[in-house]
């Protein structure tokens, strides 16, 4: 009787082992089908932007370039489509803002962490309420001022708007005021201002919420799109992410589509980014983290 | 707010101004930029659109009108209404689907590829996320790509499987599924991670009680992971819902509105008012009546999750 219930006992546990060894397995094959499947446009997009046009329109198709790697469709792009000016325009545009909004919120954010004066939480609380009006919805009057301003089609009409982030300056408020305040006293003994305090203190002992917060705002200016689509709409303004959907207009008039341009065009729009992303990638994932957390 | 105790640089007899004085217009001196920059470009711009919205401006007449309610009556009860309608419908449809797959489809990834210590998974954990570095600019040409009527690879794997082609962005109700294909797809890898982070946070312990107390995988899912997750499911609702409320750029590229408006989300109404019908003042009406919508949601979701959601978990 009671080795009759251990044996049962113990078989019992080896089915249990046995079990979770099966739905271990299933939970990898499920896991990498999942992946590829995750990853696949992404091969697609790579894949296509190397093979000819023709074979893009082999069918069944090819996964693989048959006909050699046409590496040359990235130069054809950068020549046929005015890429280059595209890519300029966005480099000038990213670096406005990011200048702008670097310069701004970590000033606003030395003054609202550890400045004092009269009213400064309420305008902090004026900083935050900006967090709660899209340009979706304010775009119309700013276009018709930089209208007036004669700032279409400019750098300047593509910059301006974005010149402060109150994002950006409640993240690095939030930083500086975690910084204890002997530090900064220690810095004010050495004969450090206001200026220095930021570059010698602050600046050094936050510098994973700076960088995760600019990473931020760089990817945003490079990617952005809909206010870039009011603001410059001459070929000679356009950014990488509205000529890469004209790449597609232009050509669809000719009768057959070019995708394999398209996705040269749709990689040479993302390595920047991506290698943005690579080298930041632990900043990025711990600003996500962060930003959950609250 | 911490007070701080007056360092020895204020004491400093600075001679002119009161040094107290002097120091908060220094400090003062730092946010001005911002908050300049701040009122030009967002707070004036919103007071604007509310002025706008009470005018008659066509952007091709030379002068314009203030008309009182006029537009409002149009958005509510006239003609405006209608499609009014329609955008809203279709914004809240879309907003539904992307919360479904940031939120659903992200803790049911975050299960899936959860295995501590394994470097395998960690790999793909890594790929799954890859999407969200692919700009939308490009992720919506190579989906455009992919949804190809007759080249697309999407349509050649449903052949090979004997299915039928799929007017992708040609059929009505596909046109709105194939939008959230795109966003979800760069949306997912992020809501896995946010789980994910926030998963391993949950002390072992809590999960080694409910074992003894003989409780199984879905129990332990349901009676300790999915409870102790609620503000980080709290904060992508949030979050999810105001990015989708504003989306724009994923319809522009796919459909464009179509077919027969069936994606015209509340953006693009506001953008072809604009800037292809150049009615300003019902562009702005329209405009307002979506930002009093983001306002109302994110007051509200503050109020609720000071209230409910505080487990210090």
């Amino acid at each position: 009787m009671g080795k009759n219930s251990k044996d049962a006992v113990y078989s019992a546990e080896l089915r249990a082992i046995r079990r979770r060894k099966v739905g271990k397995a299933i939970q990898t094959v499920v896991a990498v089908i999942v992946t590829l499947i995750m990853i696949f446009p992404i091969y697609w997009m790579v894949i296509t932007s190397l093979k000819t046009q023709q074979e893009t329109l082999l069918m069944p198709p090819s996964f693989w370039p048959e006909f050699g790697l046409q590496f040359e469709n990235y130069i054809t792009v950068f020549k046929k489509a005015n890429f280059s000016k595209y890519y300029i325009n966005t480099v000038v545009m990213t670096v406005g803002i990011l200048v702008g909004q670097v310069t701004t919120g970590v000033l606003a954010a030395y003054g609202f962490a550890i400045g004092h004066f009269k009213g400064r939480d309420i305008l902090f609380y004026i900083v935050l309420g900006a967090l709660m009006v899209p340009i979706q919805v304010t775009f119309i009057p700013l276009f018709i001022m930089c209208s007036d301003w004669k700032m279409n089609d400019t750098y300047a009409g593509l910059i301006l708007p974005h010149l402060v982030s109150a994002y950006y300056i409640y993240m690095m408020r939030n930083a500086f005021l975690s910084v204890d305040s002997s530090y900064i006293d220690a810095g004010k003994m050495d004969g450090l201002g206001r200026l220095g305090t930021i570059l010698h203190v602050l600046v050094p002992m936050c510098k994973s919420t700076l960088i995760t917060v600019t990473l931020l705002t760089i990817t945003s200016g490079w990617n952005s799109y809909f206010w870039p689509k009011i603001i410059a709409r001459a070929e000679h303004r356009r950014v990488l992410t509205i000529g890469l959907t004209n790449l597609r207009n232009t050509y669809a008039g000719q009768g057959n589509v070019n995708n394999h341009e398209i996705m040269a065009g749709a990689v040479m729009a993302v390595i920047p980014i991506v290698i943005l992303f690579i080298l930041g990638q632990k900043y990025m994932m711990t600003g996500y983290s962060k930003a959950a957390m609250k | 707010m911490s007070k701080k105790t007056p360092s020895s640089g204020t004491q400093v007899k600075t001679r002119g101004m009161n040094p107290k004085v002097k120091h908060a217009w220094l400090d003062f001196s730092f946010v001005v930029p911002a908050i300049v920059l701040l009122a030009i470009f967002t707070y004036y711009p919103i007071a604007e659109v509310i002025r706008i919205s009470f005018t008659n401006w066509d952007l091709l007449k030379p002068e314009y009108d203030y008309v009182g309610f006029k537009n409002y009556k149009w958005l509510l009860t006239g003609t405006g209404g209608k499609y009014f309608m329609n955008s809203l419908k279709v914004t809240l449809i879309y907003t539904v689907g992307e919360i479904a797959i940031t939120v659903v489809g992200g803790i049911l990834f975050a299960l899936l590829f959860n295995r501590p210590g394994s470097k395998g998974y960690t790999f793909m954990r890594v790929l799954t996320f890859t999407p969200r570095y692919i700009a939308m600019s490009s992720a919506a040409v190579v989906f455009l790509w992919l949804y190809d009527e007759t080249y697309g690879i999407f349509n050649y794997f449903l052949g090979m499987i004997g299915a039928e082609p799929i007017r992708w962005l040609q059929d009505k109700y596909m046109a709105m599924v194939s939008i959230l294909l795109l966003t979800g797809w760069r949306a997912i890898g992020y809501g896995m991670m946010i789980y994910l982070a926030n998963m391993r946070s949950i002390p072992e312990t809590y999960y080694e009680a409910a074992s003894l107390d003989g409780a199984n995988g879905v129990q332990k899912f349901f009676g300790i992971t999915l409870p102790l997750l609620a503000p980080t499911t709290v904060f992508l609702l949030v979050t999810t819902f105001i990015s989708s409320m504003k989306v724009f750029q994923s319809v522009d590229v796919l459909t464009g509105g179509g077919p027969s408006r069936a994606t015209e989300v509340l953006v693009y109404l506001v953008y072809n008012y604009a800037m292809n019908k150049f009615r300003m003042d019902q562009a702005c009406t329209i405009a307002l009546a979506l930002f009093a919508f983001l306002l109302l949601v994110t007051v509200a979701t503050m109020k609720i999750s000071d209230n409910k959601v505080n487990y210090d978990a």
